[in-house]
């Protein structure tokens, strides 16, 4: 019982027994000028008002106490418990039974008060526990505060056991969260986890293992259960079924929230599964596709070169050696963009940033731009703009990776753009109060229609289902795996691609990267001293 | 005399390609498809003056045989692209030079080339002239001149330049070049090397944004193009 309790019984006895004064103090002073029968109008009273405050036994034992010292004080003959005559006799009898019946009427009125006030506690606990419920993110950060609970409700110590995720084939310790202050022996453990599986309570008025001295309760939720509880009943009271029925409800919402979050993670994870799926059937179908075509021209070629070899011109060879070592090239870019892709579409992929010059990226591309074409005369001459905005920043970023973007960019400028006018433009840009690097590659070729300017960075959205896409008929083939690892590459650096329509024709394919502030080098001259 | 070349691939298609290609150049090739045929070769027959090093090896890794070698014998390391950080790593062990598959023959003969001329450089003599398209690197003279006309380098833009010519047409991680230069606590000062090389370029490259000698391998680090090639 806590300190309120006790403040408050005292208090209520000091009541009584101030009432009891107080009326007594009236009958003495009343004695001799009123009659008896109104004396005993006034002890009633009296009894009425002290079964207020006092428990029923207590009102009913100081009413008996009254009414004998009324009849020792007031009924003649006065100084003796004889009653002298019938009157008396009915009046004290009457006395009596009022005061039991008002004090048995009290006590049941405060123990209903008492319980509703208890069932209304109860249900507040119970929503408020729904609520917290529903707030957390994980249910199982909320066992504790289950336990808690239950602790408090009972006062008696109570362990929780919670499957982590699904129900595993065998007790394993490892597939459940075990709470509770002192370890379980075996029999509770077996307990816990036959609970758990049976989805059944058990335990004293459970009408199973009745012998048992505790209570064991599942975490039910609609399909099944998710964990259980043990709660220790060494001090059981008349009032367990009920207590049971509070204690099962709590475990109940618990078992709910566990199963709506598993559902939940379940769902999550099966749509993660889809959509990783879809990107590897999008991937495969890109790869598959893009392949073949510069495998067709190596095979040719080669076969060709086999076949005819005698037939042939040294210039005609020629041409075919070139072919397979320019389409060979193509694979091996192919290849470099799918894997990248792959690789940054996985979780907590990790870039190797480092401080870069974008003239350096920009001049590397060039390099390998012309190593590439070295071998086919007609392209020996790259028609390829370059203009750098002076001051620009550097970027942290991965060097290898941008070289990637901007030679895939230059290559699909190259491809549908038309072979003049293709220029590379770095500039910074800002827009409110985010400022940008932009590296953009342009060219004046037919542009790209509206329609699959929004998908033309996913992989294998190459307009082939669009065949105003291409006015000269050329194939775009390569486009679909390069733009979409270009936008995989972008995102990776905390940037995004873009493409714009230029106003005199053409388009814009453009690498917005957030512009970051760049270390100080002014000490570099210092530390070669 | 001719130069003895071991060849260590554990794919057959690409050693037969690489071994016919090496001999029409006049090298003595002995392959390995090991790690534990390229010991034995090493510990058993004549000591190669190259060693062509495939990473990915069935047995082991490759960076292990770079440790076994003996000194003198530079390394050309052949990678494949995802293996970025290893590549920085075999450099900075002591490889002489890397490749990224696919590659040229013409590449590969070109890093030979560079790699073979900078072989034991610890036991002769380093380097101390540098010539190419004009431009004249004079170690000992502190001298550079471009076209006949002298240029005026900082100290440090000065010992940044040597240190490449010290490895011409090879290249010099980034950590290698901030440690010889500026300091053993400078390595993670990538930012530097942007500024000086940046530098560099504008007083002796003609068009310093698409810069033909002083050469840029990102991620890696810089390399000065060899003299005897032409690029």
């Amino acid at each position: 019982m806590n300190k309120d309790a006790r403040n408050y019984s005292l208090s209520a006895l000091a009541m009584a027994v101030l009432t009891w004064g107080c009326a007594w103090g009236l009958l003495l002073w009343l004695d001799g000028r009123v009659d008896l029968s109104s004396m005993a109008m006034l002890l009633a009273l009296a009894a009425t008002l002290t079964s207020l405050w006092l428990p029923m036994a207590l009102s009913m034992l100081g009413s008996l106490l009254a009414v004998l010292a009324f009849n020792w004080t007031f009924v003649p003959p006065r100084g003796s418990f004889i009653v002298d005559g019938q009157q008396h006799a009915l009046l004290l009898l009457a006395l009596l039974g009022l005061s039991c019946i008002t004090a048995v009427l009290m006590g049941r009125l405060r123990w209903q008060a008492a319980q509703a006030q208890d069932r209304a506690r109860q249900a507040e606990q119970l929503r408020d526990f729904s609520e917290r419920l529903r707030d957390a993110a994980r249910p199982h950060s909320l066992a504790s505060l289950l336990r808690d609970e239950l602790q408090q409700f009972l006062g008696a110590p109570v362990h929780l056991m919670i499957l982590k995720h699904g129900l595993p084939a065998q007790d394993l310790v490892s597939a459940v969260l075990l709470l509770g202050d002192e370890a379980v022996d075996a029999d509770q453990s077996t307990g816990l986890w036959l609970c758990l599986r049976n989805g059944q309570a058990f335990g004293p008025g459970t009408g199973r293992h009745e012998e048992l001295p505790a209570w064991y309760l599942p975490l039910r939720g609609r399909m099944a259960s998710h964990g259980a509880a043990l709660l220790d009943l060494t001090m059981p009271d008349s009032t367990s079924a009920a207590k049971r029925t509070h204690a099962q409800s709590l475990c109940d919402r618990m078992g709910l929230a566990l199963e709506r979050h598993a559902t939940e993670q379940a769902a999550l994870r099966a749509h993660d599964e889809a959509a990783g799926q879809a990107t590897r059937n999008a991937l495969l179908a890109a790869i598959s596709h893009d392949y073949r075509t510069p495998l067709a021209c190596i095979m040719s070629a080669a076969s060709s070169l086999q076949d005819q070899a005698a037939r042939l011109s040294p210039a005609q060879r020629e041409r075919l050696v070139a072919t397979i070592l320019d389409e060979a090239e193509a694979l091996s870019r192919m290849t470099d963009n799918s894997l990248q892709l792959a690789r940054l579409d996985a979780a907590g992929v990790v870039l190797r940033r480092d401080w870069e010059s974008v003239e350096e990226i920009v001049a590397s591309v060039l390099r390998r731009l012309r190593q590439r074409r070295a071998h086919l005369a007609a392209l020996a001459e790259l028609q390829l703009r370059v203009r750098l905005e002076p001051g620009l920043p550097l970027l942290n970023c991965d060097a290898l990776l941008l070289g990637q973007l901007l030679e895939n960019l230059v290559d699909n400028a190259f491809k549908y753009g038309g072979d003049i006018g293709v220029e590379i433009l770095v500039r910074c840009a800002s827009e409110g109060a985010a400022e940008f690097v932009v590296l953009a590659v342009r060219d004046r070729g037919p542009g790209v229609d509206s329609r699959s300017r929004e998908r033309i960075f996913e992989i294998f959205q190459r307009g082939v289902d669009s065949p105003e896409l291409r006015p000269d008929g050329r194939e775009r083939h390569g486009a679909g795996v390069g733009l979409a690892a270009c936008r995989a590459i972008a995102r990776a650096h905390g940037g995004e691609m873009r493409l714009r329509v230029r106003s005199h024709g053409g388009v814009s394919f453009e690498c917005w990267l957030p512009k970051l502030p760049a270390p100080q080098a002014d000490e570099a001259n210092g530390g070669a001293q | 005399m001719s130069m003895r070349v071991l060849l260590v691939e554990d794919d057959r298609e690409l050693r037969s390609i690489l071994c016919e290609s090496l001999r029409l150049e006049g090298y003595l090739v002995d392959t390995a498809a090991s790690m534990a045929e390229a010991q034995a070769l090493l510990k058993h027959s004549q000591t190669p003056d190259l060693v062509l090093l495939d990473l990915g090896l069935p047995d082991g890794d490759g960076e292990v045989l770079l440790q076994s070698l003996p000194a003198g014998t530079p390394a050309l390391v052949i990678s494949a692209r995802q293996q970025d950080g290893v590549k920085v790593r075999l450099l900075d062990a002591g490889a002489a030079d890397y490749l990224v598959k696919p590659f040229s023959i013409s590449e590969l003969l070109a890093r030979m080339r560079a790699a073979l001329r900078h072989r034991g450089v610890h036991l002769r003599p380093a380097l101390t002239r540098y010539q190419q398209n004009g431009l004249v690197i004079d170690l000992a003279a502190h001298q550079v001149s471009l076209h006949g006309e002298l240029k005026h380098l900082t100290p440090t833009e000065f010992k940044l330049l040597a240190r490449l010519v010290r490895n011409a047409g090879q290249v010099v991680t980034h950590s290698t070049l901030l440690a010889d230069v500026w300091g053993a606590e400078f390595t993670e000062h990538t930012h530097y090397l942007r500024l000086y090389m940046a530098q560099l370029r504008s007083k002796l490259e003609a068009v310093p944004a698409d810069p033909h000698l002083l050469l840029t391998e990102p991620g890696v680090g810089y390399r000065l193009l060899a003299e005897a090639e032409s690029g």
